[in-house]
């Protein structure tokens, strides 16, 4: 055969292209790693699920930290369960748009949206554990670290009205599972929740 | 009556005489009108004099809290516009003098009490007890103040934790806080149901002062109008905003602002109607002029008669009004044509003048026509609306001013009738021929009357009309207005404890035991919660009991070291606490003078009640059924038994039952008054016969009125039944001339002319009234004006002579 002709040299120009802009997404992708939608995908697939938490709480004012611990449990789509047995019994209870408070013989109920730094708190925890990812988007701007195996969200709230009360929240887990939360508060209080899944506590 | 036959001089010096009273009547009820307050409220469609229950209710939807809401929505554009704008209306609207609260969701205004809530906290908390102050009670309540910091709550509450370890602001804020919010989003309230920010206000205004409360509409329409011309203003993006206003004050500047317009339209209608059949009948200035005499006459007494027994004049009574002149100028129609008819050789100021023979021969037919229509008008009187006794006085006072008129200065200024004829012989003769061929219908009427009973019995009870039908509001603005409700966790129609005291601690103490007993009921899941007076202002016998469990300084510090010991928060920190503990012991209880300023003064008056001479303090505790379930008045009115003065009101049910009472109570007026009429007419007439004969037509007509408005589908109430009774009333005028006309030995077509001249006249202005948005005008149109008619044409086919045309009938000469 001759020289290449016009033809052929454009079809191998036609294949580098399409090589290199393969190869170029390939690397975006890794570069990004793992996303948000792919997080809550895989957060999703979990439909319930009960943990024992601990929580440290570092306020300013204090000549301590607080501490406290007790049980988590959730149930898709929009049911958690925040049970503080130490140092005091105490409840919460979300489903829907409605938040139970229970002390004692005291309980109050209200209604989410008519809070939005409850909203807030509730949300980053629920919308996580349930995968929800439409509701943390329509709240925080998101940003994801890390792999499948071991990532961290980062969670800022969109209303800056918001943001003066919670900095952000920053979860971060293990595959589908949750292991801490912690909020940052804008006048520097933090707190870390450390959560422990209950062995067959899950159900996919 | 009795100056008959009175002498020439005498009858000179008496005539002289009557006009004279008449003009000092005349002066006198001008006088008053002109001084007379006129209103257009809407309470004059409340029913008066209900029961003590009932009193509480009304008492509410006249000026209580709830009149004196506007509800605002801000609608269009987008979300980000819309909740910025209400952030700057409230905020704009908070600096007017019109109202007494702006809620959007906005928290600045609660700072000022906030503050008020942190210097009485001790009074206002319902955890202070002896117990708490105790090592145990101080332990548990500051483990649970501080389980909230490290949350977004947290950061109000570091400010005051030295000060309130406790956390007495806490548990007060809890208790104020309502369990039904609206949804927050931007830090302003929004509509969970639709695109629309929302904000209510509370006006100063009562909200039976409806200039003020025009006042307070017009400041929010200007403050938002301002809002898109600011300077920076998103032109743009602002010009897609839409402002909703609702509420009981907004309604009622509407309905004012309809009822006027509505006045002016049946007035001037109703005016120029008349006189163009006056000019057909008389086609002459001056018979026009004097026939609108009478009417004048009684216009100005009715208002006059009105002002001196109600104190004002509601629009809607001059709307009604119009119906009078429809009616008066009967008699100066009936006058001005039969005095001239029954024109002979006779000479004036005598006995037999044209005046002195309509005065034998017409004057006790029209006589008892009056006091027939006098009758109907007086159920007015006791139908136990404010507005409809309105009616009926204004009615009964301008018709009799109105029938006087013509008796009595009639024959001195117009002793021969009025000149002119314009159309009458025309009308003369097409009713001649009318009555003469009508009676061969009389079994046509028989046969139509039948089937309308026929259709009455087998149509389901039309009687299902409601209180909410006499309302001149819009279904559409009443839906609206549900809707903004929603948005804001404001309903309208629920149920409340009522509770009466001799004075402001007595009410706050009745609220406090009746709050205990619906705590129980909260506790079982009966109620979700309620709203209590107490909450915001604690009575004071339960403040000083509240201020007396706090310890002395020394025992408190003592029991603070024990119960803060090894805990995060060391006693050697809570000076300022037990320094204002200290300070709190020697507090007097506050009042509600001392809330004055705060949004907390607005939350106690919408549910404490002032009381004064004539009526006691109330306190109301609006209760809010547990979710998807209606408040059980059976447990509730089994939790409060016992506490003097307190009762369940159930704003929607009690209302109705209110309507049917006054429904029952209508039914037996109405009765009583055909029964009236119908003895009157007994009485005068002495013959079974005639009485049958002149009953007949008008059972007739109101059988087929009542089958049309049923068959038509309408949902009757009060007010038609009131039309029905008047078309009983005015119906029998025309019986009655028949009925006379049928006695006289001459039936000429004059008087034919202005028999059907009468009736027009009383039709379209009763037709005019049944074209009237305003459902009472509209109720009582629609049953008068063809029931009219139909008496009129009905009494033509029963007491006509079927004689052929220009039989015995002679024309006067």
């Amino acid at each position: 055969m001759g020289k290449p002709g016009p033809d052929r040299l454009a079809r191998r120009f036609a294949v580098l292209l399409v090589g290199l802009a393969a190869a170029a997404a390939a690397a975006a992708t890794s570069a990004a790693g793992f996303d948000l939608a792919q997080l809550t995908t895989q957060l999703a697939r979990i439909k319930s699920g009960e943990a024992t938490f601990t929580e440290k709480r570092r306020v300013e004012m204090l000549d301590r930290t607080l501490e406290s611990s007790g049980r988590l449990a959730f149930r898709a789509p929009d049911t958690f369960i925040r049970e503080t047995l130490k140092p005091r019994r105490e409840k919460l209870e979300v489903t829907g748009n409605v938040l139970t408070m229970s002390l004692g013989e005291r309980s109050r109920t209200l209604q989410l949206d008519s809070a939005p730094e409850a909203a807030v708190i509730v949300e980053a925890v629920r919308g996580t554990l349930t995968g929800n990812r439409e509701s943390l988007e329509r709240l925080f701007d998101a940003s994801v670290s890390g792999s499948a195996e071991r990532w961290a969200l980062e969670l800022v709230p969109r209303d800056l009205r918001l943001r003066g009360q919670v900095a952000s929240v920053r979860v971060s887990g293990r595959g589908p599972a949750v292991h801490e939360v912690q909020v940052l508060l804008a006048d520097g209080d933090r707190s870390t929740m450390t959560i422990e899944p209950l062995p067959g506590g899950a159900t996919p | 009556m009795s100056d008959v036959g009175a002498s020439v001089p005498g009858r000179r010096r008496g005539g002289a005489v009557a006009i004279a009273i008449w003009l000092l009547a005349l002066a006198l009820a001008l006088g008053v009108a002109l001084r007379t307050r006129y209103v257009a409220d809407l309470s004059a469609f409340l029913p008066s004099a209900p029961t003590p229950g009932q009193a509480v209710l009304l008492d509410q939807l006249k000026s209580g809290s709830a009149s004196r809401l506007i509800l605002v929505g801000i609608e269009g554009g987008d979300a980000a516009t819309r909740n910025a704008a209400s952030q700057r209306l409230g905020a704009r609207l908070r600096e007017t003098p019109h109202f007494a609260s702006v809620d959007n969701g906005d928290s600045a205004p609660w700072q000022q009490a906030g503050r008020f809530v942190l210097g009485h906290r001790y009074a206002l908390s319902p955890a202070v007890d002896a117990a708490r102050f105790q090592v145990e009670g101080l332990r548990a309540a500051i483990d649970e103040t501080l389980s909230l910091l490290g949350t977004p709550a947290g950061a109000l509450i570091k400010p005051i934790l030295l000060r309130d370890p406790t956390g007495e602001t806490v548990r007060i804020a809890e208790a104020l806080t309502p369990a039904q919010a609206p949804k927050v989003e931007d830090g302003v309230w929004v509509s969970r149901s639709a695109p629309r920010a929302v904000l209510v206000l509370t006006t100063r205004a009562d909200g039976a002062d409806l200039d003020g409360q025009q006042q307070a509409l017009n400041a929010v329409r200007n403050a938002f109008g301002e809002q898109a011309q600011r300077p920076g203003a998103n032109v743009a993006a602002e010009a897609a905003l839409r402002l909703e206003l609702s509420g009981a004050g907004s309604f009622g500047v509407a309905a004012r602002e309809r009822i006027k317009s509505e006045v002016e339209r049946l007035a001037v209608w109703g005016g120029a109607i008349v006189v163009v059949l006056l000019w057909l009948a008389f086609a002459s200035l001056r018979a026009l002029a004097v026939a609108l005499l009478p009417v004048a006459t009684g216009v100005l007494a009715g208002i006059a008669a009105v002002s001196l027994g109600f104190g004002q004049v509601h629009g809607m009574t001059l709307g009604f009004g119009t119906t009078l002149i429809g009616e008066a100028v009967d008699y100066a129609i009936y006058y001005l044509i039969q005095a001239r008819a029954s024109a002979g050789a006779a000479t004036p100021g005598s006995d037999t003048s044209h005046a002195g023979r309509w005065l034998r021969e017409s004057w006790p037919t029209v006589r008892l026509g009056l006091v027939t229509s006098l009758i109907g008008f007086a159920a007015l009187v006791f139908a136990g609306f404010p507005g409809l006794a309105q009616l009926g006085v204004f009615s009964i006072a301008g018709l009799l001013a109105a029938a006087t008129t013509t008796r009595f200065v009639f024959p001195l200024i117009a002793p021969d009738g009025a000149p002119g004829a314009g159309l009458r012989q025309q009308l003369g003769r097409l009713m001649r021929r009318a009555a003469a061929a009508l009676p061969r219908l009389r079994w046509g009427v028989v046969a139509l009357a039948a089937a309308a009973t026929v259709v009455l019995l087998v149509l389901p009870s039309p009687w299902r009309g409601q209180l909410s039908d006499l309302s001149p509001i819009d279904a559409v603005d009443l839906e609206r207005d549900a809707a903004l409700r929603a948005d804001v966790g404001a309903p309208d129609a629920g149920t409340l404890v009522a509770l009466s005291a001799a004075d402001e601690a007595g009410a706050l103490a009745a609220a406090e035991a009746v709050g205990a007993r619906l705590d129980t009921l909260v506790k079982e899941g009966v109620l979700q919660g309620y709203a209590s007076p107490a909450r915001f202002l604690p009575s004071p016998a339960t403040q000083r009991a509240r201020l007396a469990a706090l310890p002395d300084a020394a025992t408190l510090s003592a029991r603070l070291a024990e119960a803060t010991e090894g805990g995060p928060l060391p006693a050697t920190r809570l000076g300022a606490f037990v320094d204002e503990v200290q300070a709190a012991r020697k507090d007097p209880p506050f009042d509600r003078r001392a809330l004055e300023g705060t949004p907390l003064a607005t939350a106690v008056d919408a549910l404490l009640l002032r009381g004064d001479a004539s009526r006691p303090w109330r306190a109301l505790l609006n209760l809010q059924a547990a979710p998807g379930r209606t408040v059980e008045a059976e447990r509730v009115r089994a939790a409060i038994a016992g506490i003097p003065g307190a009762q369940l009101v159930s704003i929607k049910p009690e209302l109705d039952a209110l309507y049917a009472r006054y429904l029952r109570q209508a039914e037996w007026q109405a009765a009583l008054g055909a029964a009236a009429v119908v003895a009157l007419l007994a009485l005068t007439l002495r013959n079974a016969r005639r009485l049958v004969g002149v009953l007949l037509p008008i059972a007739a007509a109101t059988v087929v009125v009542l089958a049309g408005l049923a068959a038509s589908g309408a949902a009757l109430g009060i007010l038609h039944l009131v039309g029905l009774l008047l078309t009983v009333a005015i119906g029998s005028n025309y019986a009655l001339f028949f009925d006379h006309l049928r006695r006289a030995p001459e039936v000429d077509e004059d008087t034919l002319a202005s028999l059907l001249l009468a009736n027009l006249t009383t039709v379209i202005s009763f037709a005019l009234l049944a074209s009237s948005p305003i459902p009472v005008l509209r109720a009582v149109g629609a049953a008068v004006a063809p029931g009219a008619l139909l008496c009129l044409v009905f009494s033509a086919s029963f007491l006509g002579r079927p004689e052929p045309v220009g039989g015995r009938g002679k024309i006067a000469a």
